[in-house]
C-alpha cells in the first residue's frame, strides 16, 4: 500500500497487476502518477497477487476505485470505466486467475457477504502484450497518465458527494 | 460391446490446466488418466549457472500458493551441500513462516474449493449465500496465514526474505505481538471450522494407500525427517533416489513419481497425519477425534478435516514458536561455498516436496533437480479416479463427472507445480 487507509479515508485506489508482465503493469504505473496527487480521505495500493485479499483491504471505506489491465479486444490502451452500481464487469474484460479469486469474483463474494464498499468504480485499460518482462505497450503506457488524471478527478468527485464515494476499479 | 467416455475439460478449483479422461467398456473403467498439459515450465534448466543466493527468489515463483515449501526444500539442499546446518531461532523462523502457507493454502482450500463439493455449490462464491459466516470465517483464517507470510516474508506472495542461511531481514518481538492475537482469534474460527467439515456427508470409499511422508524424532514434520512409509520405507532423504523414480507417460507434461518396488504411493496431509498422529499434541489430537478421524484416514474425501485439523495444528505451533521468540543476533548463518551435491526434502501443503542440488565450488548452480508433491501423486489420483468412477457407473455422466472431480480436488492439485484445469472426458465402450 503507498498510502495507508487511515480511519478517515474515505475512497481506496487498488491499482491492480502484474508490473513484470507487459501491460499487466498498467495498474502500477497508474498507481506511479497518482503518487501525492491524492486529497485527504482517500487511500491508494497496489496490488498484485490474490484479490480475495481486497476484500479486507476496502474493509471501512465507502468507495472503492480499481485500475487494471484488461484483456486485448482490439484497441490496446482504450479506457473502460464501469460503475458497478449500474452495469457488471463484462467478462470479456475479465482475466481468469488459475490460482485463486480474480476481481470480479472477489467483488460478487464481498457483495454476498455484506463486505463490498457502497461504490465501486472500475477503469480497465485494454492491453496488448502481457509477455514477462515486456515494458507497457506505448499505446497502454500514454492511457496511464490519461487514466491517473481521470481517477485523480474521480476520487474529488466522490468525496465532494453527499452519498458518498463509490467503488472505483481499473483493469 | 457397449463403450462410454466421459470427459471434463477443465476441471474447476483446482490450481492449473488439466483435463481426465475416463474409458469405460462393458460396464468396467478401463483407465482413468489425469491429463496434465500445461507445458514444461524449464525451471531445473534456468537455474543452472545462477548463483546459490538466487535461488530462493527464482524457485518461490515455481508457485504463488505455495512458495515456501519451494524456498524451504532449496534453502535446505544448499545447506546440505556446503556443510551447513541452521538451528535455533532461524531454525524455528523458518516452521513458523511453514505455518503461514500451510493456514493460507489450507484455509482457502477448505472453505472456497473443496467445501462446495460437499454442500451441492458450483463454487464458494454461490455457497457463500447460504453459509456466509462460515465464508467470512475461512477468509478471516487464510488473511492470518497471510500475515506470518508478510510479517516474516516481507510479502504474502513470493516472498522475498528467505535466503539459504536464515532470512535477509528478522523480525523483533514486539513485531510478532500483535500477529500472535490475530492468530489466536484464527485458531478459535479453525476449531470451529474443523467441526463444521466434519458434519458433511463423506461417500464410503477409502483406499489401501502406502503414505509417504517426512518423519520427525518429536516434531510434526515441516522442514525436517526422515522419509518413511506405512509400509516399511524409512530412508534419509538424500537415498530418495533408490526408492523413487519420475517416469514420463504420454498423457501428462509432468512426470509420474512412484515407488520402484510398489508403484503408486500418496503424499500430503493424510499421509503426513497417518505417519505422525503421534507427533500431534494432544489438544489436536482430540480435536481429530472429536471431527471423527481416527490415528489413520483412508477416504480421500475427508482429506478436508485433516486439512482442517492440520490449520488448527499450524496455528497452535506458530503461537508457540511466537511465545518462545528471541531476536536472534544475526538475520542469518554464515555460509562458506564449496563444491558439492545437497538434498532438501520439506513438506509443502500438498506433500513431500525434494529437491538435489549439485554446485560448484564458487556456489554456482550446476544440476537441480525437483520433485513437487503434485506430480508425485498422480498415479494415486489416476487410481482413486477408477475406483470412484467404477463405484457410480450405474449413475448419470453428470453426476459421475462431479464425483470424479471432486475426487481430484481432495487432491488440492497444485498443477502448475507439477509442470494448470481439468477437462474430464468419459469415454463408454
Amino acid at each position: 500500500m503507498t498510502a495507508g487507509g487511515a480511519a478517515r479515508s474515505r475512497v481506496l485506489v487498488a491499482a491492480l497487476g502484474n508490473p513484470d508482465r507487459g501491460d499487466d503493469g498498467v495498474g502500477a504505473a497508474v498507481a506511479e502518477r497518482l503518487a501525492g496527487r491524492l486529497p485527504a480521505h482517500a487511500a491508494l495500493l497496489t496490488r498484485r497477487g490474490d484479490m480475495l485479499a481486497l476484500i479486507d483491504d476496502w474493509a471501512g471505506f465507502d468507495a472503492l476505485v480499481c485500475v487494471d489491465a484488461a484483456a486485448p479486444l482490439g484497441a490496446p490502451g482504450r479506457i473502460h470505466r464501469l460503475d458497478l452500481a449500474a452495469e457488471k464487469l463484462p467478462p470479456e474484460l475479465s482475466f481468469a486467475s488459475s490460482h485463486a479469486l480474480g476481481l470480479a469474483e472477489a467483488i460478487e463474494l464481498a457483495h454476498i457477504l455484506g463486505l463490498a464498499p457502497k461504490t465501486i468504480i472500475v477503469y480497465a485499460i485494454e492491453g496488448a502484450c502481457f509477455d514477462g518482462g515486456a515494458p507497457l505497450s506505448p499505446e497502454v503506457a500514454s492511457a496511464a497518465s490519461d487514466v491517473a488524471d481521470r481517477v485523480a478527478a474521480e476520487v474529488r468527485r466522490l468525496l465532494a458527494s453527499d452519498d458518498g464515494p463509490a467503488i472505483i476499479a481499473a483493469y | 460391446m457397449a463403450t462410454k467416455s466421459i470427459l471434463v475439460d477443465y476441471l474447476a478449483r483446482v490450481e492449473g490446466e488439466g483435463a481426465l479422461d475416463l474409458h469405460v467398456e462393458d460396464g468396467k473403467v478401463t483407465s482413468a488418466q489425469l491429463r496434465i498439459f500445461e507445458p514444461p515450465r524449464f525451471f531445473e534448466a534456468f537455474l543452472r549457472g545462477r548463483s546459490y543466493a538466487e535461488v530462493p527468489d527464482i524457485v518461490a515463483r515455481i508457485c504463488g500458493i505455495c512458495p515456501i515449501a519451494y524456498q524451504m526444500s532449496a534453502v535446505h539442499a544448499i545447506e546440505n551441500a556446503f556443510g551447513a546446518k541452521v538451528d535455533g531461532q532461524l531454525r524455528a523462523l523458518r516452521r513458523l513462516i511453514y505455518c503461514g502457507e500451510w493456514i493460507e493454502s489450507h484455509g482457502l482450500h477448505v472453505v472456497m474449493l473443496h467445501a462446495p463439493d460437499f454442500l451441492g455449490f458450483p463454487d464458494g462464491i454461490a455457497m457463500a449465500r447460504d453459509h456466509g459466516a462460515m465464508v467470512k470465517n475461512g477468509l478471516a483464517i487464510k488473511k492470518a496465514g497471510n500475515e506470518i507470510m508478510q510479517v516474516l516474508g516481507g510479502r504474502e506472495i513470493h516472498p522475498v526474505s528467505v535466503k539459504a542461511g536464515g532470512f535477509h531481514r528478522v523480525p523483533t518481538k514486539a513485531e510478532l505481538a500483535p500477529l500472535a492475537e490475530k492468530l489466536k482469534r484464527a485458531r478459535d474460527l479453525a476449531v470451529g471450522l474443523a467441526r463444521w467439515v466434519a458434519t458433511f456427508p463423506f461417500p464410503d470409499f477409502e483406499q489401501d494407500y502406502e503414505f509417504v511422508a517426512l518423519r520427525h524424532p518429536e516434531e510434526y514434520p515441516f522442514n525436517e525427517g526422515r522419509l518413511v512409509s506405512n509400509r516399511g520405507l524409512d530412508i534419509d532423504i538424500a537415498d530418495y533416489d533408490n526408492e523413487f523414480e519420475e517416469r514420463h507417460v504420454a498423457h501428462s507434461t509432468a512426470l509420474h513419481s512412484v515407488l520402484k518396488k510398489r508403484g503408486a504411493y500418496l503424499v500430503g496431509p493424510m499421509a503426513r497425519y497417518a505417519l505422525n498422529f503421534d507427533r500431534l499434541p494432544a489438544s489436536i489430537q482430540a480435536l481429530a477425534r472429536d471431527s471423527g478421524l481416527g490415528p489413520v484416514c483412508r477416504n480421500p474425501f475427508r482429506s478436508i478435516v485433516v486439512r482442517a485439523v492440520e490449520i488448527v495444528y499450524a496455528l497452535e505451533e506458530a503461537l508457540r514458536i511466537i511465545a518462545d521468540y528471541e531476536r536472534p543476533g544475526e538475520p542469518s548463518a554464515k555460509l562458506e561455498p564449496r563444491a558439492g551435491v545437497g538434498f532438501g526434502c520439506t513438506e509443502a501443503p500438498r506433500g513431500i516436496c525434494w529437491h538435489t542440488y549439485e554446485l560448484e565450488a564458487d556456489g554456482a548452480i550446476k544440476t537441480v533437480r525437483i520433485v513437487p508433491p503434485t506430480s508425485q501423486n498422480q498415479p494415486s489420483i489416476e487410481a482413486d479416479l477408477a475406483s470412484v468412477a467404477a463405484s457410480v457407473l450405474d449413475q448419470p455422466d453428470d453426476f459421475i463427472r462431479h464425483r470424479c472431480e471432486q475426487s481430484i480436488r481432495n487432491y488440492d492439485p497444485c498443477i502448475s507445480c507439477s509442470t494448470h484445469f481439468l477437462k474430464l472426458s468419459i469415454h463408454r465402450s
